[in-house]
This record gives structure tokens, C-alpha cells and sequence, in this order.
């Protein structure tokens, strides 16, 4: 089987425009999360988000047109490039060589389909924008990313909710063990929107704050009660080991390992939650071919959800054992929100920055854990963490599950 | 050695029948499925005709979810699953969950639940939107119900990869079955009539005002469609075991994109070749081996022109002695589901040495000239299916199967 390396990464979020800027607050437990700019808050019950102040795609694209890209393909297009550069795929090169693009969205832009939608009610179907209806596929940002970048590769959109960035490297990384191509971006992106954040809120999956930033969300505190939805785009470039190895590209980190589980009362029901989880981690770790004693850290999916969060401390400790205790645990939705789709690759790419610097984000605002809580090493402030293998968790709302094994790329 | 994987069973909710047999002898006697939209008012419009799924009731195929907390898409794929276990003759708990898994492909996924949100926001009535909303409407409800609702807890993948989406994720199930993560796969699309996507395609022009006549010379575009298509896909091992029947080998598949245009395809066929090329070298399969092809075949003049330059391309003088049709002629465009629906034909076509008309082709266009088996379902030895499916984004997706020898 061909073994899958990281060669770059890019990242458009809430706290940074790099792997490197983005882990520097994270470190310094700064958050993104603002009073939300982008639509009025003013009906919903929460009214932080992490969105990007000014984002201008220009900064990463230059000139080239970008009307016919909406939020959430200018924040894939852009994280694309810095991906792209960081892992030295040249226009030529790409012109010579198939790069594809595996992306994760849990929406696409439920905006552009919605805006698409109320225009023809208000105006009558004959008003609706043609370019706009290409834009309401839920491929649409990986199709307007393809056609910037030269991508003629694989063009893949996973959804599977907020579980849709991490299942993206998964997916591409089975295609690239698995001989079908050689170079794939994978990752995930999700805007933050009316649509989308009415939708949450009237799920109750918000948080409760009075508005002041940095108290809420509070991963696996005990005082926890709900996320708040963040948005942004991160992308690895997944290559084939060999052949990254003949461009000469440097490698950051392997992806070990991958695992999935399905929980079919989809939330619903404690001890099934926990086992779905438990099982992800487990194939994960053995698909990876790692022990429990040889992971370092865990970059948990934990947003401040009631029970989702009490699930995955749970599922951990079931895999782990008495060593959940011992295991350092990061959570950076806590700064980042709810990114949905991109919250994996987000988690992905702040891990890798974690092995390179050694120090592993803490969770603001932690103060305290339920008694007899499966993790202990979780703390307000960042830590040193030598690591040399990070597991990766991400869990759905509603039913899915993916945990991923990255591991420092010094043997390459 | 690779593990081989066959298809087992077929489920199909679609405009000219349910079910694997309605379905297919609809086919087969030129069927079609297109009439006056009733979903919705389409007096805005100046076109009216779709081919909608009549006469559903979800309530017959569900025995765990309440029929109030799934979107149409969901239904239909629910309903599809259980056809496809039923024909598999596969008992859903007889099946370890955590070996069985489920992955589908969508364009849309629940486009009915945003049209409602946009009904109320345009009606300021938004306060009647509640939590049914994230509940319903996500795409990826689609494949986590149909899991849900027969206790699959094994992989679960939904691609949204537009009017290709169901043969990825036939490929994917593909590879999970063969990397030995699952040993039975539901993979398949769903879609429902949407007037969102109805909208798109009037304002492309892309809708044809009365029939669908894909490669006709005088072809007037598209008909929008729904319904779901569903497959069993196990290791041929697994199936031999357990005697079951098996319709078609999945061979090997190629995706592809054209990075070219969001809407029109690359004006060489380059990605649409690219994927074919693929998934015969995948198979190991010879271009002249090819004995069906199942053609994406919209019965828009750019589409059908575009794809014949493709197959030429790829196929050479080979191209003119492979029968080619377009089940679009009769089932109209069923979005996601479309390629399942027809990856379902090509593994009935393989199993039956039957291949169903492109109906309502009466004048050849020139741009056409390949063998579109015309009007009339044919008998022919069909070893090798190709089924072809391209999609918004310029993906491109070919799926490729042949008979089971043992």
C-alpha cells in the first residue's frame, strides 16, 4: 500500500491566514469569535460567530475574476493557493501533472441556493441569475476551485456534516493509497451565514452568552452549553510518498490512519453515541497501526455541545482506558467555533503545526470538569507536547464519526 | 489478489415505475415518465413539463423513522435501499451494522426544506421555521437516514457531486468493499423534484418544452427529473456463500474534471475521455471490449454533441459499433440519482443482454452519428457496461461492469 504524506497546507480562518499564524493564537488562546458583522444577529439567541473581518479573496488570487465565486468558493479558491504555494505546485507543474481536490462542506453556500431561491419568489423565476444557479450545486466551490487552480484531477464534495473535512482526507488518502492519484487537496470549508446560523439556533445547538466575547463556547467544561458557528477553508496536499519524494517536496507529516463510525440512533442514545466514537478512534489507531501509548495528543471535535462533547470524552476513554487521563486534549473550537465542514481539516492543520513547535493549544475559559470526567489533561492555557503521532477527532451532530492518525514526517 | 465486487440487488424510485421489474420492462418497452408538473406552480415559467415520481408512499418502507422527519430525497433513497435488500434477498438484520455501510450521492439533497425556509422568509413568516430545518435538510441526512433507518453502522458517505454523484459514490462503495472496511454496501443517489433546480434549468434554457430526444437533431434540451436509485454491492465471495444472485461485476471505475466551465462541458471532451480512459485501464478492460455504453445523454444540443466528440475520441472507429443510449429519453433527468438509476440499467443490461431505447430520436443530427439504439430496446451480448455521468463543476464519472464469470 502507498503511504500518504502532507507536503502543505492552507488555511482562511477567524484567526490567521496560515498553519502558522493560526496556531499562534490558538497558543495564545485568542479567539475569533466576534459579534457577527455579516447578517443581523438581532432575531437569534446568539450572537457571536467566528467570521473572517475583511476577507478579500484578492489578497490570495490577485486579479483574476472572482464574480462568479461566492463566499464559500473564494474561501476554498484562496485556501487552494496558499496550499498550492506552500507545497510548491507550480501552475506549470500543475499543467504537467493531475492535481485533484477532495473537498468537505456540510453546506456549500446555503446563501447563494436560498438568495437564488427568494429571488424568484419576489421577482418571478425569469429574475433568477443563470450564474447564480451554478453556484447552488453543492459542489460548486470545488468545481470554481478546480477551474482556478488547473485541477483536472479527481473533483470529489464529501458532505457528511460537520464531519466533512476530516472524512475529505480520509476519502482522498484511500484514493491515493489505492493507486487512483497522486496528488490530491484535501480538506474542508463551510461559510458562516443567515441561513445556516438560523438554522442552528433554532436547533438549540448555540451557545447562550451575553454577547461578551471569550466566555462561550467552553469545550468539556462543565458549564458548557452549545457552540458557536465559526467559518473558513483549510486544505493538506496529500501526495503519493514516492512520488513526493521524487519532486523533491518537503514533507510535513504522514497521514497514518483513518476510521469511521456510524451511530445509528444518531445522537439519540448515550451508549451508542460512545460506542460509534470509540470505534472510529479504534479503526483509526488500527488502520494507522499505533497503540494507544504511542498517541501524543488528541485534537478532540468538542464545540461546547451538552452531550456531543460528553460522548467523545466517553468514546476516548473507552478506547484509551485509564490513559484517557494522561492523554493531553486540545479542543479549538473553543476559539474557532463550529466551523462545520472545515472543522477537521482546521483541526488537521493545527495539529501539524503542533508537531513542529511542540506546543499543544489549551481550551480559554476552562475552569471546570464533571466529576469522574474520562480526560484530565485539558487546560485554559497552551502546553508543551512533544508529539510525535496526533489523533484527530471529529463528530457530527447527528450520527458521524471519523478519527484521524497523523504522524511526524521525519522518516521521508 | 483484489477482492472482486459484484452487484447483488437493485432498487429503483423513479418516474416510469418502482422497483426493479416496473422499472426496467418500463424501459425496455420505451416508457416515458415525463408529464405536467404537479409539485408546483410552474405558470411563471415557460415550460412545464417534468418527470415526477407519482403515487410514493414512504409509509410502505419504513419501519424505524417517522415518515415527518425526512425530506422526499430521503425517502426515496429509503424506499430504493429496501428494494435493493429485498431483490439481494439480504434480511437488514441479519447483517453485522458495523460491517454494513451506505453511500450516496445527491445534486441538491433536500432542496424542498430551503424552498420552505424561503417561502417563509419571503412570507415573513420565518418564526415557522423551527428545528426541523438542520434536522431535515443537510445532504448528508440523506445517506445517515437510509443507515438509520435499517441499522447500518458501518461507512456512511454522501458525495454531492451534482448529476454525477451516484456513480461516485458507486466508486466509493467500490473501494471501501475492496480495502475491506465494509462487506455490504447500499451506494446509490437520490433527488427530489425541486423548484430550485427547475428554476436554474429554465433560466439556462436548457428545458425542453414537450419530449426529451437525446442526439435527435431537432433535440430541445433536458427534462428535470427525481427519484433514487439504490445497489447492493458486496464481495463476490460473500455473495457466492450465500447463493445470491449476481447481476454484474463492478470492474473499475475513473473520475475526472475538465476545470474548464461550471456549466459547459471541456469543448473536446478531454475530461469526459480522461475519465473513460481510466476506468478501462482500471478494469483492464480494451476499448473495443465495450459492448454498452450508458450515455449521461441529456438531450441538450451542447451535451450530446460534446459527448459524442468524447466517445469518438476515446473509442476511435470503435466508437460507431458500440450501441449507446439515453435512459434520459425516458426517465428525464434525475439529478444525483441519475447515474445510479442508470449504473441499475447497465447491470440489468449485463444481466439481461438487453439494452433499453433512447426514445423519441426521429431525425439523426450529423454532430450524432453513432448507434443510439433508436426508439426500440434491442437484444444484444452485452460483456461490458460503461455508464458515463458528467456534472455542474465539469466532473466527469465512468463506471464500468461486466458479467460475473467465477
Amino acid at each position: 500500500m502507498r503511504r500518504v504524506v502532507i507536503t502543505g497546507a492552507g488555511v482562511v480562518s477567524s484567526l490567521g491566514d496560515s498553519p502558522a499564524a493560526l496556531h499562534a493564537a490558538l497558543c495564545e488562546g485568542r479567539s475569533g469569535l466576534r459579534p457577527v458583522e455579516l447578517f443581523e444577529t438581532g432575531m437569534l439567541g446568539c450572537p457571536l460567530g467566528g467570521e473572517i473581518k475583511s476577507f478579500d479573496a484578492r489578497n490570495y488570487l490577485g486579479k483574476r475574476n472572482l464574480r462568479p465565486l461566492d463566499r464559500t468558493s473564494r474561501l476554498v479558491a484562496s485556501a487552494a493557493q496558499l496550499a498550492l504555494d506552500a507545497s510548491e505546485w507550480t501552475a506549470e507543474l500543475r499543467a504537467d501533472r493531475e492535481v485533484g481536490l477532495v473537498l468537505g462542506t456540510m453546506f456549500c453556500s446555503v446563501h447563494t441556493i436560498s438568495e437564488f431561491d427568494r429571488r424568484a419568489l419576489e421577482a418571478g423565476p425569469g429574475y433568477a441569475s443563470p450564474m447564480d444557479f451554478s453556484n447552488t450545486v453543492i459542489n460548486a466551490a470545488a468545481g470554481q476551485t478546480a477551474i482556478m487552480h488547473n485541477l483536472r484531477g479527481t473533483n470529489t464534495t464529501v458532505s457528511t456534516g460537520t464531519t466533512s473535512g476530516l472524512n475529505a482526507i480520509a476519502y482522498a488518502t484511500d484514493l491515493i493509497r489505492g493507486g487512483r492519484a497522486r496528488a490530491l487537496l484535501a480538506g474542508g470549508a463551510d461559510e458562516l451565514c443567515f441561513e445556516s446560523f438560523y438554522g442552528f439556533d433554532r436547533a438549540g445547538l448555540l451557545c447562550h452568552t451575553t454577547g461578551a466575547a471569550g466566555d462561550f463556547p467552553i469545550p468539556f467544561d462543565a458549564r458548557r452549553n452549545g457552540a458557536a458557528l465559526g467559518e473558513g477553508a483549510a486544505l493538506l496536499m496529500l501526495e503519493d510518498a514516492e512520488s513526493a519524494r521524487e519532486r523533491g517536496a518537503r514533507v510535513l507529516a504522514e497521514v497514518r490512519g483513518h476510521g469511521g463510525g456510524f451511530d445509528c440512533s444518531r445522537g439519540k442514545k448515550d451508549l451508542k453515541a460512545v460506542e460509534a466514537i470509540s470505534r472510529a478512534v479504534r479503526l483509526a489507531l488500527s488502520d494507522a497501526g499505533v497503540s494507544t501509548r504511542e498517541v501524543d495528543c488528541l485534537s478532540a471535535s468538542a464545540n461546547g455541545s451538552p452531550a456531543r462533547d460528553w460522548h467523545e470524552a466517553h468514546g476516548v476513554a473507552c478506547v484509551f482506558d485509564d490513559s484517557s487521563r494522561s492523554l493531553p486534549v486540545t479542543a479549538i473550537k473553543s476559539m474557532l467555533g463550529e466551523t462545520l465542514g472545515a472543522s477537521g481539516a482546521m483541526q488537521a492543520v493545527a495539529m501539524l503545526e503542533t508537531m513542529r513547535d511542540g506546543v499543544l493549544p489549551g481550551i480559554p475559559s476552562l475552569q471546570e470538569l464533571e466529576t469522574d470526567f474520562p480526560l484530565a489533561m485539558l487546560s485554559p492555557e497552551s502546553r508543551e507536547v512533544e508529539v510525535h503521532c496526533g489523533l484527530v477527532n471529529s463528530v457530527g451532530l447527528d450520527g458521524n464519526s471519523c478519527s484521524l492518525v497523523l504522524a511526524r514526517g521525519e522518516e521521508f | 489478489m483484489q477482492r472482486r465486487i459484484v452487484i447483488t440487488g437493485i432498487g429503483a424510485v423513479t418516474p416510469v415505475g418502482t422497483g426493479r421489474e416496473q422499472f426496467w420492462d418500463n424501459l425496455l418497452a420505451g416508457q416515458s415518465g415525463i408529464g405536467v408538473v404537479e409539485s408546483f406552480d410552474t405558470s411563471g415559467y415557460s415550460v412545464h413539463r417534468g418527470a415526477e415520481v407519482r403515487g410514493f408512499r414512504v409509509e410502505d418502507y419504513l419501519e424505524h423513522t417517522e415518515a415527518s422527519q425526512l425530506g422526499r430525497a430521503s425517502q426515496f433513497a429509503i424506499a430504493a435501499a429496501r428494494l435493493a435488500l429485498a431483490d439481494a434477498r439480504v434480511r437488514p438484520d441479519a447483517l453485522d451494522p458495523e460491517r454494513a455501510g451506505v453511500a450516496m450521492g445527491t445534486t441538491s439533497g433536500e432542496p424542498r426544506e430551503v424552498e420552505r425556509f424561503d417561502d417563509a422568509f419571503v412570507g415573513k413568516e420565518l418564526s415557522s421555521v423551527g428545528a426541523e430545518f438542520i434536522a431535515r435538510y443537510p445532504c448528508h441526512v440523506i445517506s445517515e437516514h437510509v443507515a438509520s433507518e435499517l441499522n447500518f453502522a458501518g461507512v456512511n458517505m454522501m458525495i454531492p457531486t451534482a448529476c454525477a454523484a451516484g456513480n461516485y459514490a458507486i466508486a466509493y462503495a467500490f473501494d471501501m468493499l475492496r480495502a475491506g472496511r465494509a462487506d455490504l454496501m447500499l451506494a446509490g443517489g437520490s433527488d427530489a423534484f425541486s423548484r430550485i433546480t427547475y428554476t436554474g434549468f429554465a433560466r439556462l434554457g436548457a428545458i425542453a418544452p414537450e419530449i426529451c430526444q437525446p442526439f435527435d437533431r431537432n433535440r430541445k434540451g433536458m427534462v428535470p427529473g427525481e427519484g433514487a436509485g439504490v445497489l447492493v454491492l458486496e464481495p463476490l465471495d460473500g455473495a457466492m456463500a450465500r447463493g445470491a444472485h449476481v447481476y454484474a461485476e463492478v470492474a473499475g471505475y475513473g473520475l475526472s474534471c475538465d476545470a474548464h466551465h461550471m456549466t459547459a462541458a471541456h469543448p473536446e471532451g478531454d475530461g469526459a475521455a480522461r475519465a473513460m480512459r481510466q476506468a478501462l485501464e482500471q478494469s483492464g478492460v480494451r476499448p473495443e471490449e465495450v459492448s454498452y455504453i450508458s450515455a449521461h445523454g441529456t438531450g441538450t444540443a451542447t451535451n450530446d454533441r460534446l459527448e459524442t466528440i468524447a466517445v469518438k475520441r476515446l473509442f476511435g472507429d470503435a466508437a460507431y459499433k458500440i450501441p449507446i443510449s439515453s435512459v434520459k429519453s425516458m426517465l428525464g433527468h434525475t439529478m444525483g440519482a441519475a447515474s445510479a438509476i442508470e449504473a441499475a440499467v447497465c447491470a440489468l443490461a449485463v444481466n439481461c443482454d438487453r439494452i433499453p431505447p433512447t426514445i423519441n430520436l426521429e431525425e439523426p443530427d450529423p454532430d450524432c452519428d453513432l448507434d443510439y439504439v433508436p426508439n426500440y430496446a434491442r437484444e444484444h451480448r452485452v460483456n461490458v457496461a460503461m455508464n458515463n455521468a458528467y456534472a455542474f463543476g465539469g466532473n466527469n464519472a465512468s463506471l464500468v461492469l461486466r458479467k460475473c464469470e467465477v
